[in-house]
């Protein structure tokens, strides 16, 4: 009889512990690959303390106790994981607005900035001294946030003036040595105030944006 | 002693039972998660049982919000087996667990004071 008992163990043993690690596919893949080895080696400590105990009737109680506690860890593994998907899924929808934003202000200043020149609209040529700026900082300095607030942590915010400011610097320079070489009625005033708008004009959506979508882990 | 960046425990009450259990099992040395099951229902007289999930899924989350880690030393090697993770209690998963014994002491209280508990 001992020795029928010691024999069948390992048989019930190995069902058990194959079943079992068959039913781990209810719980998310990260949360399954990160502690399987540890969920079977505890099942199967259970399940031999369980058959000394009280052998079969020992097994049914832990079977029982077993699927209890694997449809509710599951169920809260799986409720966690579709709160971060949810989160990563808004984050992704308010990144998209805001290209999506940003590209439509650059086409409405890009199509103002044309029917300005197309209809040589007197009354709006210092307004075309602002579309110019606003179309070509927009253009370099939204790419070069993007991309820095992508590829590092650096807040979003700062990342956006610091990099409008230095692009309206350089651009400035370049429009004004461009301008004096080829321009003799060059001047320097309205071009100065187009940049100096500009710059205050992307500065302003970046900190609208970061004001409306705070992101505190950014240090 | 809290470090500076350490969350206040009262952030993490009421602590779910899982959890106050695991914590528990913790407080006076390190264990791997069978021999945290076997303290629990030993010390409860088999009244609370932690399944291999919840316990893994409140390590998990333990560990995740620093009241709980894994050890790096193993123990004696006469006792450790490799497969085995070992955890810990950090001073913030001290911090809470003290945090949640005093809210319950409280309730406690509260509830001989209505006479709701016997005196034995």
């Amino acid at each position: 009889m001992g020795e029928s008992n010691r024999s069948q163990q390992p048989i019930t043993e190995s069902v058990s512990v194959r079943l079992y690690r068959a039913l781990l596919r209810a719980y998310p893949s990260d949360f399954r690959d990160h502690y399987r080895t540890e969920l079977v080696q505890t099942f199967r400590d259970c399940h031999r303390a369980a058959y000394a105990r009280t052998r079969f009737s020992g097994l049914a109680g832990l079977w029982l106790h077993t699927v209890f506690d694997l449809v509710h860890s599951a169920s809260i593994e799986h409720f966690e994981n579709l709160g971060r998907e949810d989160e990563a899924m808004n984050n992704l929808q308010r990144q998209v607005i805001a290209v999506l934003g940003c590209i439509a202000i650059i086409i409405a200043a890009f199509v103002l900035q044309a029917y300005v020149r197309n209809h040589d609209v007197r009354s709006l040529l210092l307004f075309n001294y602002v579309l110019d700026p606003l179309v070509v900082t927009g253009v370099v300095g939204n790419l070069i946030v993007f991309v820095l607030v992508k590829a590092t942590s650096f807040n979003a915010f700062r990342t956006a003036l610091w990099t409008f400011l230095t692009v309206s610097i350089v651009l400035l320079l370049v429009a004004v040595l461009l301008g004096l070489s080829v321009d003799p009625a060059f001047r320097f005033g309205p071009v100065l105030i187009g940049y100096v708008v500009s710059f205050l004009f992307w500065v302003g959506v970046h900190w609208l944006w970061s004001r409306g979508h705070a992101e505190p882990q950014t240090a | 002693m809290a470090k500076k960046n350490d969350p206040e425990p009262s952030e993490f009450l009421p602590l779910t039972p899982a959890m106050f259990h695991i914590l528990l099992a913790l407080a006076d040395r390190e264990r791997h998660g069978y021999d945290i099951m076997v303290e629990v229902q030993e010390r409860t007289a088999g009244e609370v049982r932690i399944g291999p999930g919840t316990l893994y899924g409140s390590l998990k989350r333990m560990v995740a919000s620093r009241m709980v880690e894994e050890c790096d030393e193993r123990p004696d090697p006469e006792f450790d087996d490799e497969r085995r993770r070992y955890y810990r209690l950090t001073d913030l998963g001290l911090r809470v667990a003290r945090a949640e014994a005093q809210r319950l002491a409280d309730l406690v209280r509260t509830a001989k004071r209505k006479k709701l508990l016997s005196k034995a």
